[in-house]
């Protein structure tokens, strides 16, 4: 991790209220905020959609028309894709990503430029992030609420970043970080994992024993496990940053912040993974769960080969190691991680989660009428394996604890 | 309405009025004329013509600056001791920014002839209220490069453009 900025930029907008001299007073903590920001359009009976088919250029246009104040937008088709999506579940840094997957480029003004414009026509309302932050904001009277909003924006605003940062990386890279993504590194880390994947195997039968090495505060022991597992989510970022360099690209951030104001995360900006091969970008979003893997691995061997209240603490790091590697990697658990951009990729749908959710919802609360087409069956096999993926992964975890202390 | 004297003593607190004498305080405190707001309350809209300006007495006011539709940059929050409106007084020009009131507030009000007056009959505490108010137009306009500053970063920030790696 490098210098940060060493200020965060505030803008404080005035709002008016219509028909009289009241106003709100909005502060807005950063642009990185603003991206975080999820549009959401008016409801469907407040504007129409109509396309404009076009013979001489070959691409339709349409217009956009607002039923409250009369207003009419001509939208491209891009425009029209980003407004389909700005339903108050997808963000700023959502509809961008969407745009780049199905686009292959992305236009700096056209996003900022849309929502400005819809706006506007008072046809789009930006709400915050998360529906914890929406919930919050709704009851500011409440002082209890009002205090918790404010500590989880203060939170948020402790984001150390640096975007000076790729030149260390490429220095990382050829300091040897470039022998991970050769086929001897592969080789090794299979090998390492079935290893360890032997050795999990054997201390899974005296679980009990081992578990009994944490001693009289298990609970202190397993926070340092998760306090050790939030270090090597660095270590994991990192190597997605290294595999930028492999192929290429350019490392545009590193930083640690808060997510959604209360998760301590590392990340990495790897967006401009886009522009490189479907390879590169499933060899990026992969090689940086590999870490947990061997990590895993590691922490099971040691276990093997030792006894006592280091084997426990061991088989224990392993277990959340590989338990982060299969959350990082496995696509169906609701959680937008690693794996899921992969199958996202590899499906041609970005915005899958969002679109699921949404069609299921709509089905359980009547919104939305019963099809039968490829689209709609992926939404459901992904609601229905998510589904049963976070319920196996709940009970699992509930029969290993149960399987430990017996 | 306040009386000259509770005026007069008012100012002896104000920084634009620091470097007047006893007389010279109780002069411009007879000519100065005392305004009241309510909470919301504007005290002039931007574009307005105006040629006075205010010493805030009580409250507060927030001063903002049409961005788009009816979002506005909130430029400064001043109260007791600072003032306002300075600048059409000098220049003649359409008011650049709203002031509103944020609490029930006071104002002092001075006009272009009221300036005049202390201009003609008291230059030596006119050379001081002017270079008092040179002092403050100093300090605006640092905090107005470090708002361009400011929304520059903001700006670089929302479009995410790394002018660094170019």
């Amino acid at each position: 991790m490098t210098g940060a900025p060493t200020r965060r930029t505030t803008l404080q907008l005035l709002v008016r209220r219509e028909g009289d001299e009241g106003f709100e007073v909005h502060e807005v903590p950063s642009a990185a905020a603003w991206v975080r920001l999820r549009p959401q359009r008016l409801p469907p009976e407040a504007w129409e959609l109509a396309e404009v088919p076009s013979r001489v250029q070959g691409r339709p246009s349409y217009v956009l028309k607002s039923t409250r104040t009369d207003r009419y937008l001509i939208l491209s088709e891009p425009e029209r894709f980003l407004w389909e999506r700005m339903d108050g579940r997808a963000s700023v840094q959502d509809l961008a990503t969407a745009y780049v997957l199905r686009y292959g480029q992305f236009d700096f003004d056209l996003l900022p430029a849309l929502i400005a414009k819809l706006q506007r026509a008072g046809l789009l309302s930006l709400a915050p992030a998360s529906r914890l932050r929406r919930s919050l904001a709704r009851h500011r009277e409440r002082r209890l609420l009002r205090a918790a909003e404010a500590a989880l924006t203060a939170l948020e605003r402790l984001r150390v970043s640096s975007r000076r940062v790729h030149p260390r990386f490429e220095r990382l890279y050829r300091a040897g970080g470039c022998l991970l993504f050769t086929p001897a590194a592969v080789v090794l880390c299979a090998v390492v994992a079935i290893a360890g994947l032997v050795a999990g195997v054997r201390l899974w039968r005296e679980a009990q024993d081992i578990a009994a090495g944490l001693g009289a505060r298990p609970a202190l022991a397993l926070l340092t496990v998760k306090g050790l597992l939030l270090l090597t989510l660095a270590a994991h970022q990192v190597v997605h940053g290294l595999a930028l360099v492999h192929y290429g690209r350019r490392v545009r951030e590193f930083g640690f912040t808060f997510l959604h104001g209360f998760v301590p995360t590392f990340y990495v900006d790897v967006t401009d993974v886009f522009m490189a091969s479907r390879r590169a970008r499933i060899v990026t979003a992969v090689s940086g769960t590999l870490v947990h893997l061997v990590l895993g691995a590691v922490g099971f061997l040691v276990a093997l080969g030792t006894g006592g209240f280091v084997q426990a603490f061991a088989a224990a790091a392993g277990m959340a190691q590989w338990q982060a590697f299969v959350l990082a990697l496995y696509p169906f658990c609701f959680i937008e991680m690693d794996g899921y951009h992969v199958l996202v990729d590899a499906l041609g749908v970005p915005t899958l989660k969002h679109d699921a959710l949404a069609y299921v919802r709509g089905l359980l609360t009547g919104a939305a009428s019963w099809r039968w087409t490829p689209e709609t069956r992926l939404w459901l096999l992904y609601v229905g394996l998510s589904t049963l993926s976070v319920g196996g992964f709940v009970a699992f975890n509930v029969w290993v604890v149960a399987h430990a202390t017996g | 309405m306040a009386k000259p004297p509770e005026t007069a003593a008012f100012l002896r607190t104000v920084p634009l009025f620091r470097a007047f004498g006893e007389c010279e305080l109780a002069d411009i405190a007879a000519r100065l004329r005392e305004r009241t707001l309510r909470r919301g309350q504007v005290l002039f809209r931007e574009g307005d013509p105006g040629a006075e300006m205010f010493v805030v007495r009580a409250g507060t006011f927030v001063v903002s600056k049409a961005v788009t539709g009816r979002v506005e940059q909130i430029l400064a929050r001043v109260g007791p001791g600072d003032f306002l409106g300075e600048m059409s007084l000098v220049d003649r020009a359409p008011r650049s920014a709203t002031v509103q009131a944020e609490t029930d507030a006071t104002v002092l009000v001075l006009d272009g002839e009221s300036l005049s007056a202390l201009i003609e009959f008291n230059p030596r505490a006119a050379a001081a209220f002017f270079q008092a108010l040179v002092r403050a137009f100093v300090a605006r306009l640092r905090e107005s490069g470090n708002l361009v500053a400011e929304v520059t970063r903001w700006g670089l920030e929302a479009t995410g453009l790394d002018l660094e790696a170019r």
